[in-house]
């Protein structure tokens, strides 16, 4: 026992911060760079802005490229959808290769591998070519996989809300920032001479060399985990290389990877749809400039500064006291209200009103996604990747439906789009009413009376052959840190220690 | 008002009454020729929309030229802004009062808007520079990527040599 103390303590001395068992921090400290937790959270939430920014960088200067184009309607449409459709499978993709490779090198190859797509659009001539870029682009929302992905690898389940909410909404910020930099960047290379349809183009290289470089500065600065990257870890033996179709199978038949994969469709798809229709919808229906729109637009992506962290932090702190059925309310509430203020959004007409419901609709829905990765970690631990892509890439599948149903062609007008889409909100947040943990419990029902723990849970993913093998020995650890999700009940339930068999140094 | 024509990259709009027309009204103080978007390059534009209200009608988005009223002398010669963008157009010319009110207006085509159409071909934003800088930095992120490959071997090599 003494030799695993001190084992113990020279590992604690390694890291700036402090850590538990698995080396994951019990502390979220946001200005600092310590490798590798802190410096991996703002590697990770630098690039997926960075994504953000080159997937949306068009909305704002459609305006000036439907004319060079002679886009029409559809064309925009199309090509609106197509930048979100494409990340579909890539989150899920990127899953996998989390799983698989770790996070640094998947987000490291994701980002610079969609790089050439942002250059390439400074060459597109035509509706199709248009399309096809903002389609390749869209790949780099995958991004985001990695970044859920690294932060519940590197952060304890006590700030993992935390550290997911941060890590996500700050590189959502992308989506609105872009509605501001775009149209700057292309006034300042006007101004220095260039002709309009000239000038869209030369800006997009802002984007594209952004992008490069914070590709380049996760590969040569991250790391995977706390005790170093996957390829090392997996060459001395430290940590088990596990094989893909035993991930793909536990995440595919865990239902909660589905329900919360259709939900994040309507907190964080509906986010992917208002950035890609609400300057246009604020420069039509009240006759505001370009600018003035852009501005507006800016300010709903913008909200993603607090907002999705508030959703992370409020999702830990629930939990603290009620553990994981807290976390489960907290997430119906705020997203079934985030429908409510979408449907008001599409009723009001004036321009001042709609401003502030669309902040408070922008508040709620982004809070929503923050308090889904809160969530996510918990519901498988072999699988993460692949349940974090699949709820990343129900995301995205959201984004698709609400704008081939809604803003596509002229069936609805924007406004009744905006209204039904509120409804359609509140209809698939109801879902979460479904999700049931047997250790923890789900909204409506407590934990199973049987008495099954974090243990069994996390275990069961795991063949008695493999557990000879020791390779669940992550999975063992982080059943023992989860107890947290009990709430305040964690003293008098069942936990892992009664029934594990005791290894003795 | 006469037909227009293209010369190169100019336009040149003459106006003049026909006769049985009514001559210019002397409340015609300012006339404003527009550049106007034709219906075939309206449709599925929402941002080019016909309205009756013409301070929300997007038709004529293009000013050629405003400037006072006068009985002759009223030829005008435009160059074709490098900012038109590649579509059909008409051309129409409004006539203002002394309050600035709209009270008149004439167009190069017919009331349906079918005839005498113009067709603009714009420059097009692309240029050689740009594209090879973008396929330049396009091939070097690709290139990078191989780099990085190679880099990972060589150090997950490394860590097995220190671990055996």
């Amino acid at each position: 026992m003494e030799i695993s103390h001190r084992a113990d303590d020279s590992c604690q001395n390694r890291f700036a911060l402090p850590v538990d068992s698995e080396h994951k921090s019990t502390e979220f400290r946001l200005f600092s760079v310590a490798a590798p937790h802190m410096r991996a959270f703002h590697l990770s939430w630098i690039s997926f802005f960075a994504c953000f920014v080159s997937t949306f960088a068009a909305p704002p200067l459609l305006p000036i490229i439907r004319d060079d184009l002679n886009l029409t309607s559809t064309d925009i449409g199309n090509a609106g959808i197509a930048a979100v459709a494409g990340a579909v499978f890539a989150r899920v993709a990127m899953g996998s290769a989390c799983d698989l490779f770790g996070p640094r090198l998947a987000s490291a190859l994701l980002t610079l591998i969609t790089a050439p797509a942002v250059y390439c659009s400074s060459v597109a001539s035509s509706p199709m070519s248009f399309l096809l870029v903002r389609f390749f682009t869209g790949f780099s929302l995958a991004t985001f996989v990695s970044t859920q992905f690294w932060m519940s690898s590197l952060f304890s389940s006590r700030v993992v809300g935390t550290a997911n909410g941060l890590a996500g909404g700050w590189g959502n910020l992308g989506g609105g920032a872009t509605q501001l930099i775009m149209p700057i960047v292309f006034s300042l290379i006007q101004h220095m001479g260039a002709t309009s349809f000239t000038a869209w183009r030369i800006a997009f290289f802002i984007p594209a060399l952004f992008q490069t470089l914070s590709a380049y500065a996760i590969f040569f600065l991250g790391q995977d985990l706390p005790d170093g990257n996957y390829s090392q870890l997996h060459k001395s033996g430290d940590k088990h290389k596990d094989k893909f179709l035993k991930v793909f199978y536990h995440a595919f038949t865990n239902y909660r990877g589905w329900i919360l994969a259709l939900t994040y469709g309507y907190c964080f798809g509906v986010e992917l749809t208002v950035d890609n229709i609400i300057a246009q919808y604020f420069y039509d229906r009240f006759n505001v400039d370009l600018h003035t729109a852009g501005m507006i637009a800016a300010s709903f992506g913008l909200a993603n500064l607090f907002s999705r962290p508030g959703g992370g932090i409020l999702s830990d702190f629930v939990s603290k006291k009620f553990g994981m059925r807290g976390r489960l309310w907290t997430l119906w509430i705020v997203q079934t209200l985030g429908g409510v203020f979408c449907i008001l959004l599409g009723q009001v007409g004036s321009l001042g009103v709609s401003v502030a419901v669309m902040l408070i609709f922008s508040v709620f829905v982004q809070a929503a996604c923050g308090l889904t990765f809160g969530v996510v970690p918990f519901v498988s631990r072999r699988s993460l990747g692949f349940v974090s892509g699949m709820t990343g890439g129900g995301g995205n599948v959201g984004a698709v439906l609400t704008q081939v149903i809604f803003f596509r062609g002229s069936r609805y007008s924007t406004e009744d789009g905006i209204t039904l889409m509120g409804v359609m909100i509140i209809c698939c947040t109801s879902a979460i009413a479904l999700i049931y943990f047997p250790q923890w419990g789900g909204m409506f029902c407590g934990p199973s009376s049987k008495g099954t723990t974090e243990q069994d849970y996390y275990l069961s993913e795991w063949t008695s052959a493999e557990k000879e093998q020791d390779f669940h020995s992550s999975s063992l650890k982080f059943s023992e840190n989860s107890l947290n999700e009990r709430g305040k009940r964690v003293r008098s339930a069942p936990t892992p220690a009664e029934g594990t068999p005791t290894t003795n140094a | 008002m006469t037909p227009a024509s293209i010369f190169f990259n100019t336009l040149i709009v003459i106006a003049s009454p026909q006769p049985g027309q009514a001559g210019i009204d002397l409340a015609y103080k300012t006339i404003k020729v527009k550049l106007c978007y034709a219906p075939i390059s309206q449709k599925d534009r929402e941002w080019r929309k016909t309205e009756d209200d013409l301070a929300k009608d997007k038709t004529c988005q293009h000013e050629i030229v405003a400037r006072p009223c006068r009985p002759s002398n009223n030829t005008f010669t435009w160059t074709i802004k490098k900012d038109i963008p590649t579509a059909t157009y008409f051309i129409r010319a409004y006539a203002y009062n002394s309050a600035d009110e709209d009270v008149a207006f004439g167009q190069t085509t017919d009331y349906h808007k079918t005839t005498s159409l113009l067709e603009v071909h714009a420059v097009s934003g692309c240029t050689v520079p740009l594209d090879i800088a973008s396929i330049c930095l396009s091939v070097f992120a690709i290139a990078s990527l191989f780099g990085f490959y190679l880099l990972v071997k060589k150090r997950a090599r490394a860590s097995l040599n220190r671990v055996t």
